[in-house]
Formats: structure tokens, sequence, C-alpha cells
């Protein structure tokens, strides 16, 4: 099977999330080949799960405030803060046949490119089921998966960076909670790639793309026309939309 | 009658349950949670299994009804399960 890498990319919460849809869907149709993104977000942005609550996970009126985008997803999992320069998110998505059966094999398989990414940095990290990767017992990568039509899209970010007092401030998260103690509590159970070096983001997504491409046959390739025009309809017509933002 | 409960599975993820009951009886529920499911759409399949039971209707019972819904649709749920569903339903009618 050959790749398609869409190189490192900044858009928006809702094309970045339209883009995986239509890619589920166009990888199913054979219309577009199977293929790994790497991308940012501009403006940052939190995304949650299919299944929380937006008004109970993210504090909404501090995102408009402040310009966050705000997004649920089309898969499973917790709220996450995509930090426009603390992160770098992949996803890869190609006929499920590719993988483990398994959810947890097959979280597990995708998962070691970024565990020999990370290396190559010299950061020594392990799967942690169901869908974490940790650096010394601390979660640096969350990972979230979904299947239709025979394809796997798995989508997660990879930590570059920490802000977690902005995090808390986007996160419906009571004010008695932002303390310092659970501050502390969080350093101790996340961390990031620049707490293991003085490594530049460029660093990361270099890593990131050898470990996703090690052992794979692969092209870089852009987007097509389709694609996009696909993507576009889907980001105004759901991702943007208050009904599938707000539906739980 | 409005209820809600937040149910963390040990070693899984967090399920969140709001339903309403009238009379006695389960009349409509909402799973909220950090959880995996898939197909996704199917969530609504479990949420309407569990409506019609009555409130003081037995744990196992309602687990059992979701199991049967979650066998006969092929659903898989990561960090949830059909047990951990009906626990959280009885949390929040007891709530």
């Amino acid at each position: 099977m050959r790749w398609r890498i869409v190189g490192l990319e900044t858009h928006d919460a809702y094309f970045n999330m339209a883009i995986d849809e239509v890619l589920l869907e166009r990888v199913s149709e054979k219309l577009s080949p199977p293929t790994i993104r790497f991308y940012r977000w501009s403006p940052s942005a939190v995304s949650i799960g299919r299944f929380q609550s937006m008004e109970e996970e993210v504090n909404v009126e501090r995102c408009r405030e402040t310009g966050v985008d705000y997004v649920r997803r089309i898969t499973g999992g917790g709220a996450v803060y995509h930090d426009n320069g603390g992160e770098i998110t992949y996803s890869l998505v190609a006929p499920e046949a590719e993988f483990p059966s398994g959810i947890g094999e097959s979280y597990k398989d995708i998962c070691r490119s970024i565990i020999s990414g990370l290396a190559l940095l010299g950061i020594k990290t392990e799967f942690m089921p169901v869908n974490d990767i940790v650096a010394n017992g601390k979660k640096i990568s969350g990972n979230a998966q979904t299947r239709r039509k025979g394809v796997l899209l798995q989508h997660g970010t990879i930590l570059y960076s920490l802000d977690i007092k902005r995090m808390f401030s986007l996160l419906n998260v009571s004010k008695e909670k932002i303390s310092d103690k659970m501050i502390k509590n969080v350093e101790e159970r996340v961390t990031s790639v620049s707490a293991f070096g003085n490594f530049s983001l460029n660093d990361l997504y270099g890593a990131l793309l050898e470990g996703f491409t090690e052992g794979r046959e692969y092209d870089f390739g852009m987007w097509s026309r389709e694609e996009i025009e696909a993507a576009e309809k889907l980001r105004i017509g759901v991702y943007g939309t208050r009904k599938w933002n707000f539906s739980r | 009658m409005e209820c809600h409960s937040k149910y963390k599975v040990p070693g899984g993820k967090l399920i969140e349950i709001r339903l309403v009951h009238k009379n006695g009886t389960i009349e409509s529920l909402e799973i909220i949670g950090d959880f995996f499911l898939l197909p996704e759409e199917k969530l609504g399949l479990i949420e309407r299994s569990v409506e019609g039971f009555k409130i003081d209707a037995d744990e196992k019972d309602i687990a059992s009804n979701i199991a049967e819904v979650v066998s006969k649709e092929k659903i898989e749920m990561v960090g949830i399960d059909p047990a951990s569903i009906a626990k959280a339903v009885k949390m929040a009618v007891n709530s």
C-alpha cells in the first residue's frame, strides 16, 4: 500500500475536523489514497469527544473572548486544548484491514510510529492503553480512533509545550480546582517534548515524519480540489454549526 | 423528574447520565462522556433500550437489555460496558 503524506499545515478547527471526515469517506470509496497528515490549529482550539457536552466541558464564553475555536470531534475521547504553538496533531486514514482488528491493538500499532519518532529526539516513551503515550509515566500524546465503512481514522496530538493555566481557563474546571495543587497535579501527570530538551516545533515535526514513514511506501501530496470542496462543505455545514457542536 | 449521575468506570472512562422519569418510568435518557463507542451513531439505540424501564428495575436487567443491543448491533465500546452504563443509570435514579 502506498501512502500519501500531507506535510505540516495549519487550519482552523472546523476545517481540520472536516478534512478528516472527507478522508474517511473518500478512502472508503477509493477516491483518495490512504493518507497521513500533520497539522496545527489556528486559531488555537478546544476539541471535545463525540459524546461529551460542549457546555459542560468548555468555557465557551472564555473561548469567544480570547478567539479560541471549539469543535466536536467525530471521534470519542475527552476534551483537548490544541494550542497553536504547543502541539502537533496527526491524522491517519486507511483501510482497517491494514491494522490489527482489535481497537486496543490497532491503537498500539499506530502509536508505534509516534514512539519511534520521539525516540529520534532521545525521548523514550511507551504506549499506555487505551489510547495514550507516556514518557516517564506522564502523558505526552493522546489519540482517538473511529472506523467507518471499512476505513480507520486515528488522530492524535503530541504535546510540544504546556500552558496549564491557559488550558484550565478554557476548559470548565471549577475555580476552586484551579489551585496550585491541581496545576502541580497535572504537571505530575502530563509532559511535553520541550521538557526533554531544547527542541523546535520543526524538530518534533521532522521526528514524527520519520516515525510515521518508517517502513511505509509513500509520496508527499496535497489535497485535491474535490477534497477541499468537500471539506469546505462539511466545515460550513457541520463542524462550524451550533447544531453539531452543542448536540450534547 | 430530571436526574443526573457521573460515574468513572474503574480503569475506564467517565459515564454521565441525564434522564427524565415520570410515574416511575424512565422516559428519556442521554449518555455523555469521554468513552469510545463504534459505530458512534448507535449510541442512541443503547439510550432507547433503557427508556421504558421502571426506575426500580434491577440493575442486572438494564445491563442485559443493553448487552443485547450491543451484541445485536455489533457495537464496540472502549472504557465502558453494559454493566457500567446500568450502574450509572441506577445512580441517577437514586440521586
